[in-house]
C-alpha cells in the first residue's frame, strides 16, 4: 500500500475510493455517538420518544384544538406528529451535523480520516431516533385507528431525500463553522426558518396555488406531504412536488460534498 | 539512512509547510472578504497575513525495519512534521511517499471518550486508530494487563485519576497494529515504573521489525532506540545520519554543551536497563 502526500490542489477529487477505504471509522464514530446519548439520564433512549410525543400534545391543544388549523380530514394529533416525527431527526441532524467538524476538533488533529465522515456519522445515528419515533407515531396511530396505505412503501425513499438534504446543508455549514463561527449563532435561527417554511404544523395546501411550485423547492415538502399521503391518506403530491425535492436534495448533497472537500485540507490548521 | 536496494518505507522530498501567523487562516473578517470580493481596496490597508515555513526542503529516506529519531528544539518543527505524515495537515510543498499503513501516536488518548469506560475505549479508541476488530480482540487482554487499571475496567473514564487514564490510553496505542509507527513524545506518561515498562514495549515493537519515526526529548531512549537520526532547527534539515553523531551536533550546537556531553547520554542509554 503506497500513500503519497501532497500539496492539496484548489479543487481535490470526490475521494470516493478513499471512503470506501476508511467506511469503518464512519461506523465507530456513529457507534461512539449513540454509546454515549443516552448515558446517564434516567429513561434513557424513551427520550427519542417522549419529545415528538410532548411536543405533539402541546401543538394539538394549541393549534389543533384552540386554532383549529385545517389538517387534511385526519385528526390534528396523527397529522402534526408525522411532521415532528421526521422534523425531529433533520433538526438535530443539522444542529448536530453543523457542529460536528469543530466538535470533534480533537480526532481532526490527532488521526487522519476522510473528514465527511464526521457530519455523515451525525446523520447516520439519526436513523435510530427516526425509529423510536416511527413508534411511537404508530402507538398514536393504533389510538386513532388509521391503517397505512400502500404508498407507506416509498417512506424510504422520502426520509432519504429529507436525509440528502439535510447532510447537504451540514456539509455547508460544519465546513464554514471551521472558520467562521458564525454558523453556530446561526443555527437556532436557521432551524426555525426551515421548520416554519415546512408543512409541520400546517398544511402545504394552504400555499396560494402560484407559489405552490417555490414551496416545492424546500425538500421537507415532499418528504411531510409523502409521509402524510401514505401513512393517513391525505391527498397524494404531485408529480412536481416529488421531482423539485428530489432534485434539490442532491444538489444540497453534492455541493455540499464539494465544498467540503474544498475546505477539509485548512481543517486541522484551523480548527 | 537508506541504501540501495532496500524496501523504502518512507521518503520524503523537499516537503515544507507554511502558515499564517497572526489570524487563525481564512479567518479575515467576513466584511473585508466581501470587499475583497466585490473587488473594492479595504478601508485601512493593511499588512497581508505575515506567514512562516514551520518547515521547508525536508529531504530524507527511511527504509524498511528502520527506526529513525527527530530531534530539535520546540517549535524546530518536529510536529509539523509527523502531522504531514499522518496525513493530519497538508504540506505547502513537497511530496511525501510512505509505503505500509501507518499508526500515528501523536497523543494518548485519541477518540477516548470520558463517559464511556474503560473497556468500551479500548474497543472505540482501538477501531478509531485503524485496528479491525479481529486486531482489538487479540491484543484486548495484553492491553488490559499492560495498563493496570483492574477493576476499574467496567468504570467510565472520566471517573479515572489522571495517571489511571494516560496508563490506559497508551497501553490502547501502543498494542496498535501498523506497519509504520509515528510516536511523538508520548513516553512521557505516568511514573518512573511505568515510563520504564512503556520503553521497554516500543523496543520490543521495534525489535519485531516495525518502522518508525520517533520524536523525543529525551536523548537516552533517542539513542536506545534509533538507527539514525535527522536534527531539525527552525524548520530546516541540519543532520541526518547516524543516531549517535546526531546527539552530537545537537547537544554542542542547540544546547550549548561540550562535545563530551554526547558520551554521557550514550553511556547512560547504554547502562539504562531496557
Amino acid at each position: 500500500m503506497k500513500t503519497l502526500i501532497r500539496p492539496p490542489t484548489r479543487w481535490p477529487g470526490l475521494a470516493l475510493r478513499e471512503l470506501w477505504r476508511y467506511r469503518s471509522i464512519c461506523m465507530v464514530l456513529v457507534r461512539r455517538s449513540l454509546m454515549v446519548r443516552y448515558r446517564q439520564t434516567a429513561v434513557g433512549a424513551a427520550w427519542a420518544m417522549l419529545q415528538p410525543l410532548s411536543l405533539m400534545l402541546v401543538f394539538t391543544v394549541f393549534f389543533g384544538a384552540l386554532v383549529k388549523v385545517q389538517s387534511e380530514g385526519i385528526p390534528y394529533a396523527v397529522f402534526v406528529m408525522i411532521g415532528l416525527t421526521i422534523w425531529q431527526v433533520v433538526g438535530k441532524v443539522l444542529n448536530e451535523g453543523s457542529l460536528s467538524v469543530v466538535a470533534n476538533g480533537a480526532l481532526v488533529n490527532k488521526i487522519y480520516f476522510p473528514r465527511a465522515y464526521i457530519p455523515i456519522a451525525s446523520a447516520l445515528g439519526s436513523l435510530v431516533d427516526l425509529a423510536f419515533g416511527f413508534l411511537a407515531l404508530s402507538a398514536l396511530l393504533v389510538v386513532f385507528q388509521i391503517i397505512p396505505g400502500w404508498p407507506i412503501v416509498l417512506a424510504p425513499l422520502l426520509v432519504a431525500i429529507a436525509l440528502a438534504a439535510v447532510t447537504g446543508v451540514s456539509f455547508w455549514l460544519s465546513a464554514m463553522n471551521v472558520t467562521y463561527r458564525d454558523v453556530a449563532q446561526l443555527l437556532p435561527f436557521l432551524t426555525q426558518m426551515w421548520m416554519f417554511s415546512s408543512p409541520i404544523l400546517y398544511s402545504s395546501s394552504i400555499i396560494p396555488a402560484q407559489f405552490q411550485p417555490l414551496y416545492w423547492l424546500n425538500p421537507m415538502a415532499i418528504t411531510v406531504d409523502g409521509l402524510r399521503w401514505g401513512i393517513a391518506g391525505t391527498p397524494a403530491p404531485p408529480i412536481e412536488e416529488w421531482l423539485e425535492g428530489i432534485i434539490v436534495a442532491a444538489v444540497l448533497l453534492c455541493s455540499g460534498y464539494f465544498f467540503f472537500r474544498h475546505r477539509e485540507p485548512g481543517f486541522s490548521d484551523t480548527v | 539512512m537508506m541504501t540501495l536496494g532496500e524496501a523504502p518505507a518512507v521518503r520524503v522530498r523537499g516537503l515544507g509547510k507554511q502558515y499564517q501567523i497572526g489570524a487563525a487562516p481564512g479567518s479575515s473578517n467576513l466584511y473585508e472578504r466581501i470587499g475583497a470580493f466585490l473587488g473594492q481596496k479595504s478601508r485601512a490597508p493593511r499588512d497581508p497575513h505575515p506567514t512562516i515555513w514551520a518547515l521547508r526542503d525536508i529531504d530524507f529516506a527511511l527504509s524498511r525495519g528502520q527506526v529513525m529519531g527527530i530531534l530539535g528544539r520546540n517549535g524546530s518543527g518536529k510536529s509539523t512534521l509527523m502531522k504531514i505524515l499522518a496525513r493530519i495537515t497538508a504540506p505547502t510543498e513537497g511530496v511525501a511517499e510512505i509505503y505500509g499503513r501507518v499508526g500515528a501516536l501523536l497523543e494518548v488518548g485519541t477518540g477516548f471518550h470520558p463517559e464511556l469506560t474503560g473497556r468500551e475505549n479500548i474497543a472505540l479508541s482501538g477501531a478509531i486508530l485503524g485496528m479491525d476488530r479481529h486486531d482489538i480482540a487479540k491484543v484486548q487482554d495484553q492491553i488490559i494487563e499492560f495498563s493496570e487499571i483492574g477493576k476499574f475496567l467496567d468504570t467510565p473514564v472520566k471517573y479515572y485519576s489522571s495517571g489511571m487514564f494516560l496508563r490506559l490510553a497508551f497501553s490502547v496505542s501502543i498494542h496498535l497494529e501498523a506497519e509504520i509507527l509515528l510516536v511523538d513524545e508520548v513516553l512521557a506518561v505516568g511514573d518512573a515504573a511505568f515510563q520504564l515498562k512503556c520503553q521497554q514495549r516500543i523496543r520490543q515493537a521495534v525489535s519485531e521489525g516495525r518502522t518508525a519515526l520517533f520524536v523525543s526529548h529525551n536523548l537516552v531512549s533517542i539513542a536506545a532506540l534509533c538507527d539514525s537520526a535527522i536534527v531539525l532547527d527552525q524548520g530546516v534539515l541540519r543532520f541526518n545520519g547516524p543516531t549517535a553523531e546526531a546527539i552530537d551536533v545537537y547537544t554542542r550546537e542547540f544546547l550549548g554543551m561540550p562535545s563530551g556531553a554526547r558520551g554521557v547520554v550514550t553511556v547512560a542509554a547504554a547502562s539504562a536497563p531496557v
